[in-house]
């Protein structure tokens, strides 16, 4: 579809223009090139801070705070991403986010499209009721289970394990509530016919739900990873041990440390930001798709 | 011959529903224990909390009824963290979801290009706040900074972006709406989606020029995306800026910076009064519930139209 664009398929607006005469033409083009001047320099200030911090981070010290400010440094150094890497345990910090984002995601997703689809598609007493009860807790913000969620975490022997983040949150609402209102868009009848053939319930579930829930599967499972990923209050309160630290406690740490070598804490900021950032924009359409489709629908 | 062929459909049937009951009560049960103890039980222990002196060291925690509700109600400082956090949430849901509607209206037309423009809006969304507040306070760094250094070219003297009571807050009100712009642009693409195109054209071959169209066609009927984006706004607000807070400012200058989460936060962690802070959470917990109350009404309202 979008390739229509670049052949040279007249679209709407070339078949306007033959039809209505040049000048309407100009007028639409007129207007859209302010579009995109104005839309041009938003999307400037957008995307500074990113670069200036990649360019501080490639800068030696002295450079760093040097007048006028500098976009490309004069004496480029990686010694910055050296230190951060010796310094802050960089290795460790990347293994303990991904592993524990890893765990989460796979819980979050694999628990909520079950409920999703035992919501969305059964028919039992007091579904509804359980269903709302369960949303109930989706306005609850999360500095009300701070205190108690702690001190339950201490009394059962968890704080400072990798169990304490994962387990409180192996549910998640939000997801149930997208894959429930997923469930509406596959057909029952579907269901009812590999019943029929003597599929399991499981089966059903894991081998056609799923593969049918692809769309809003990739979705939640990319927004998941990266609010997994970028988590930061529950990890601060319940690790204390260096080892233990995700990689956004790891980074504040580390600012804490290191004020004012503004050229290591930027390597460190991009070494936070950019496996992340990577990972999203080689799945972007999934994600900007994903808003639409979970965003609003509900 | 027919009631043997019903009593066998029958009977196959009635073990499907029992199949289908098992795989329910499976998936079921353990999701609600789960809920019971970690969603349900902790609010009745942080009420409880809440009526307790409560310190993690102490092994004592006396019970003080709701004598932590009326040291807040006294408390000035508790005020001024209301304050702070009132003028985060409006300022900042305000001026968002302005400057988003403004982006939305001019990306909404743009066909050839606008993917990487929705992907530069959106990048800040997809970025840990922990890590953007760090550039962000570097780049409004006073001496330093890029930004005193670019307003130097202009004759500006430098001004302490985040060590000044005037000026901290709207910095982090700023870079609260850089970090949201790109999510709310998404929404309000959405609904712009939804408007039929013969609205426009009708409207243009009457000869309404493209500020009536925005204003007569599309605001109203982009209203109540416009509401749902405030009240959830609103809503979050309360509960949010924590992480750029920590970050940049730690609740300073003065305080003034200092909101409900990030003071919530200080108490019970760095000074050890976990009642006192479980009551504040719980004066959240009610400001949150009732503005959440007040978005079922509005939406039920809008849903008519």
């Amino acid at each position: 579809m979008a390739n229509q664009d670049f052949v040279g398929v007249p679209s709407q607006v070339d078949a306007r223009s033959l039809t209505r005469g040049a000048t309407d033409f100009q007028r639409l083009r007129r207007g859209l090139l302010i579009n995109y001047i104005v839309l041009g320099a938003g999307a400037i200030l957008m995307i500074v801070p990113f670069i200036w911090m990649i360019s501080t981070s490639f800068k030696p010290q002295a450079e760093t705070v040097s007048f006028p400010p500098r976009l490309f440094p004069i004496n480029p150094t990686i010694s910055n991403y050296i230190d951060v890497f010796d310094r802050a345990n960089m290795g460790q910090l990347y293994w303990n986010t991904t592993f524990i984002s890893v765990i989460k995601t796979i819980f979050n997703i694999y628990t909520s499209a079950l409920l999703g689809y035992i919501f969305g598609k059964f028919v039992f007493r007091g579904r509804d009721i359980i269903f709302y009860i369960l949303l109930s807790t989706w306005i609850i913000p999360f500095e009300v289970y701070l205190i108690p969620l702690y001190l339950m975490t201490v009394q059962v022997g968890w704080a400072d394990t990798f169990t304490a983040l994962i387990v409180p949150e192996i549910f998640t609402i939000y997801a149930m509530f997208m894959f429930r209102q997923f469930m509406y868009t596959i057909p029952t009848e579907l269901i009812d016919a590999a019943r029929i053939d003597g599929a399991g319930e499981w089966y059903i579930f894991h081998r056609i739900i799923i593969p049918l829930s692809r769309a809003a599967l990739f979705t939640l499972i990319a927004f998941y990873f990266m609010w997994n990923w970028n988590d930061f209050l529950w990890p601060l309160v319940v690790i204390s041990s260096h080892d233990k630290y995700v990689i956004t406690v790891g980074l504040a740490t580390f600012v804490g440390e290191f004020w004012n070598q503004y050229g290591v804490i930027m390597a460190g900021a991009s070494l936070a930001i950019i496996p992340i950032l990577a990972l999203f924009i080689a799945v972007q359409r999934f994600i900007i798709e994903g808003v639409v489709l979970t965003g609003l629908k509900g | 011959m027919i009631q043997t062929i019903v009593q066998k459909f029958a009977g196959r049937r009635s073990s499907i529903r029992a199949a289908e009951h098992r795989f329910i009560i499976i998936a079921l049960v353990p999701t609600i224990i789960f809920y019971a103890i970690v969603k349900f039980y902790p609010i009745f222990f942080s009420f409880f909390i809440s009526m307790h002196e409560w310190s993690l060291f102490g092994n004592v925690s006396p019970f003080v009824g709701f004598d932590n509700y009326a040291i807040l109600a006294k408390d000035s400082l508790f005020y001024k963290v209301m304050w702070n956090t009132m003028y985060r949430t409006f300022a900042g849901t305000f001026l968002g979801a302005f400057s988003s509607l403004i982006v939305a209206l001019i990306l909404n037309p743009i066909k050839r290009g606008s993917i990487p423009l929705r992907l530069i809006y959106f990048l800040p969304v997809m970025t840990s706040v922990i890590a953007s507040a760090t550039v962000w306070k570097w780049m409004l760094q006073t001496r330093f900074g890029l930004l005193n250094q670019l307003l130097s070219f202009i004759g500006i003297q430098p001004v302490p972006w985040l060590q000044s009571t005037t000026w901290a807050m709207p910095s982090i009100i700023v870079m609260g709406i850089w970090g949201g712009i790109g999510f709310t642009v998404i929404i309000y693409l959405a609904g712009l989606k939804g408007i039929p195109k013969d609205y426009y054209e009708a409207a243009e071959i009457d000869g309404a020029s493209s500020i009536q169209l925005a204003l007569k066609i599309t605001l109203p009927l982009l209203k109540p995306v416009v509401s749902f984006v405030l009240i959830t706004g609103v809503i979050g607000g309360f509960s949010g800026g924590f992480q750029a807070i920590y970050m940049m400012t730690g609740g300073g200058p003065l305080d003034s910076t200092r909101v409900l989460a990030l003071h919530i936060y200080d108490y019970a962690f760095q000074r050890m009064f976990m009642g006192q802070a479980a009551s504040m959470s719980f004066v959240l917990f009610a400001i949150v519930l009732i503005l959440t109350l007040v978005q079922f009404r509005l939406q039920r309202v809008n849903w008519e139209l």
